[in-house]
């Protein structure tokens, strides 16, 4: 419909942002955006969201729970 | 949309050779095992291989089951799971999926059943996730003070409105921005068709800004900064 390529941009943002698009797409895309502040913004929401996330959600497991794994491995090993 | 047409995603294929290749010695192994003469490769490849995504599983267990204590237990289900079926595991394919598919698999037929949440399962029917929605709405200067404000929220804000989303599309977003799994291996995964996958993804992110945007802005990240206790109001 709108030949600015807004459009277009804003519903493959987020397929562009996690690598899903067909390289010749994805280069539309990064094309726009190199022309286009308020997609460039929008995908940088995108990007800082992902990588908010990614931070928050970084765990360690506990200490026993390998060791707890590893005996029932071996326990299962056994029984085999 | 060309239907083979070439990724962007770069091929991240698991390279099990390096594992293969070595000799699996233990001479550094503190309880000197003796090992079992018809088992003790597929062991240890197992624990070799499989182990060091034990961090990674605790996590996602964490955002399935919401508490650590559950987490353990599924991340211990999962491993005894995987060692059984690991001689089926085809080596030089994805074993993180892999072990992501058995830990989801266990997850959904034994602790979404104890816990059920409240039925969402009409959350998927509504079709929206090609609108606008919530970019369109503010104005662009705002929205470049958003993506800060949302950078600067301490960790345990941004667990707890994840934690609130939905099941379905906590999982989802929790699969691709996390762990970084492709589309198609969420579908797997969630056993879901693909647009499914993206029609989660994209309500789960969209809420979830959202819900980070609107903790911000309480918080007054990103606006002026608080005046303090003793600030004085304008009583006029």
């Amino acid at each position: 419909m709108s030949d600015c390529g807004c459009e277009k941009a804003k519903a493959e943002l987020e397929e562009y942002l996690h690598n899903e698009l067909c390289s010749s797409d994805a280069a539309d895309i990064r094309e726009h955006l190199a022309n286009c502040a308020e997609c460039t913004t929008e995908h940088l929401i995108g990007v800082v969201l992902t990588e908010t996330v990614q931070r928050a959600c970084k765990e360690t497991a506990p200490e026993d729970l390998r060791d707890m794994v590893l005996s029932r491995l071996r326990l299962s090993q056994q029984h085999a | 949309m060309p239907e083979a047409a070439l990724l962007e995603r770069p091929t991240q294929a698991f390279t099990a050779s390096d594992a293969l290749s070595l000799p699996v010695m233990s001479n550094e192994s503190p309880e000197a095992e003796t090992p079992h003469a018809d088992q003790p490769d597929l062991s240890a490849l197992f624990e070799e291989q499989a182990l060091p995504f034990i961090d990674q599983l605790y996590g996602a267990a964490l955002r399935m089951t919401k508490n650590p204590s559950d987490a353990q237990d599924l991340v211990q289900e999962t491993f005894v799971k995987a060692f059984a079926a690991f001689k089926q595991f085809e080596q030089g394919t994805n074993l993180k999926a892999w072990l992501y598919r058995i830990l989801t698999n266990t997850f959904i037929n034994t602790y979404r059943k104890k816990q059920r949440e409240p039925y969402q399962g009409t959350i998927d029917e509504l079709e929206d996730w090609q609108l606008g929605g919530a970019e369109s709405r503010t104005a662009s200067s705002t929205r470049s003070a958003e993506a800060e404000a949302i950078d600067h929220l301490p960790d345990s804000t941004v667990k707890d409105a994840l934690q609130s989303l939905p099941e379905d599309f906590r999982l989802a977003v929790y699969f691709a921005d996390v762990e970084g799994f492709s589309y198609q291996e969420i579908a797997d995964m969630m056993k879901t068709p693909i647009g499914t996958v993206m029609s989660r993804l994209h309500r789960g992110r969209r809420m979830l800004r959202e819900m980070l945007a609107g903790y911000a802005q309480e918080q007054g990240i990103g606006l002026n900064p608080d005046t303090g206790a003793r600030a004085p109001r304008s009583k006029k």
